[in-house]
């Protein structure tokens, strides 16, 4: 009889917003697999026995670990460092959207808002976590993170034209 | 929240790059046993195809393969017996010295027996037998059961349940947690020719440590 560790059927399903919300609280592709291992590594320890862990437990320790390892002053230097190496947000996704002008734009805007307000976008979109998970993992209150998400989306509104507009006008530049 | 709507199901439409083969693999290494703890049985061709077979061979009205366990249990208990016997009857015959008989008497009833045995059962050196003293053919007669032309035996491992025995503290102070899995291991024997299959469990305990952080 055949068996497979439970882990890998639930890392297929959750691996890859785990990552990008990992990417996103490291923002160099590297340091973002170490972050997600470091963290699933120990979550799974800990409760990977049930056969079943909620993804906000991971999300929660990728987020703490983020915080703990900016801290640390060799890593802050090598971030400093390599500020210009960041991969922009697009890089994080399929690469199908290419073709289209307005989700590039929609993904250049998402890279414009303030950082707290695209871990929330992050968190509710690609995540598909609930406002009262989103705020468990945050630290925040319901509110706060609910605020931050309509910001955000406003914002959103108002800069995907702006985007596709400004590339536009780049393009009849460079011609 | 309507008016954001369709921004929300754009940006949902943009999927997040997977994590890489070569990041899983390294995935797995990391996490070592805790990997292994939590795990699921997959079908497999080999345990339908048993099945399927299992489920054609009860349908022969044959009380062997109705009942093999059975058939096993009252063979190894006639060879048992009947080696038993042999070993007595052989001590008996050379340590027992000979006692005078009356002439009026008859044989005694022990010589009698031992020389219908050897007569039934003649002890042989057959360096294939697995029991001293009988030939592969006489242990096939007393067990009806046929030696040779079995296939290779076919191992299972059956996972029965998982037991979380908590967090303790090993030898060395740092905490670990232990997790008890109960397998049945399954060996089974077939005879094609006589169509008979041997089933074997045999259960078994597998202890993990998952060695926990302090942070």
């Amino acid at each position: 009889m055949n068996t497979e560790p439970i882990w890998k059927s639930w890392f297929a399903r959750h691996g890859a917003k785990l990552l990008l919300f990992a990417r996103q609280q490291s923002r160099r592709p590297d340091e973002a697999e170490d972050l997600l291992q470091e963290a699933f590594v120990r979550i799974w320890r800990l409760y990977g026995h049930t056969g079943e862990v909620s993804p906000g437990l991971v999300y929660r320790a990728i987020r703490r670990l983020a915080i703990d390892w900016a801290r640390s002053i060799d890593r802050r230097q090598i971030r400093e460092n390599k500020v210009a190496l960041d991969s922009p947000l697009s890089f994080c996704f399929e690469r199908t959207l290419e073709q289209d002008e307005r989700k590039q734009a929609l993904l250049r805007a998402v890279e414009r808002l303030p950082d707290q307000q695209k871990e929330v976008v992050t968190l509710k979109i690609w995540g598909e976590l609930t406002f009262d998970e989103i705020a468990r993992i945050l630290d925040e209150s319901l509110n706060t993170v609910a605020s931050r998400y309509r910001y955000a989306l406003q914002k959103l509104k108002d800069w995907v034209p702006e985007e596709m507009e400004g590339k536009k006008e780049d393009s009849s530049t460079a011609s | 929240m309507n008016e954001f709507e369709k921004l929300e199901a754009e940006l949902k439409e943009l999927r997040p790059l997977p994590p890489s083969e070569g990041f899983t693999s390294s995935l797995e290494i990391a996490l070592g046993d805790a990997g292994k703890v939590a795990i699921r049985c997959l079908p497999d061709e080999d345990s339908l195809e048993q099945k399927k077979s299992a489920r054609t061979m009860s349908a022969y009205p044959s009380k062997l393969l109705s009942f093999p366990r059975m058939a096993v249990f009252a063979g190894l208990t006639g060879l048992a017996l009947a080696s038993v016997w042999a070993i007595l009857l052989y001590l008996s015959s050379s340590l027992v010295p000979e006692i005078p008989v009356e002439s009026n008497h008859s044989e005694p009833l022990l010589f009698v027996q031992s020389t219908d045995i050897e007569s039934a059962i003649p002890i042989s050196d057959d360096p294939d037998s697995p029991l001293h003293g009988l030939s592969l053919d006489q242990i096939q007669d007393i067990s009806v059961m046929p030696v040779s032309g079995w296939l290779d035996p076919q191992i299972n491992e059956r996972l029965l349940r998982m037991v979380d025995e908590g967090i303790f503290q090993q030898p060395g102070g740092l905490p670990a947690r232990r997790v008890r899995h109960y397998f049945m291991d399954e060996t089974l024997w077939s005879h094609p020719a006589s169509d008979t299959r041997i089933l074997s469990t045999t259960p078994r305990e597998e202890v993990i440590l998952i060695e926990l952080e302090t942070y």
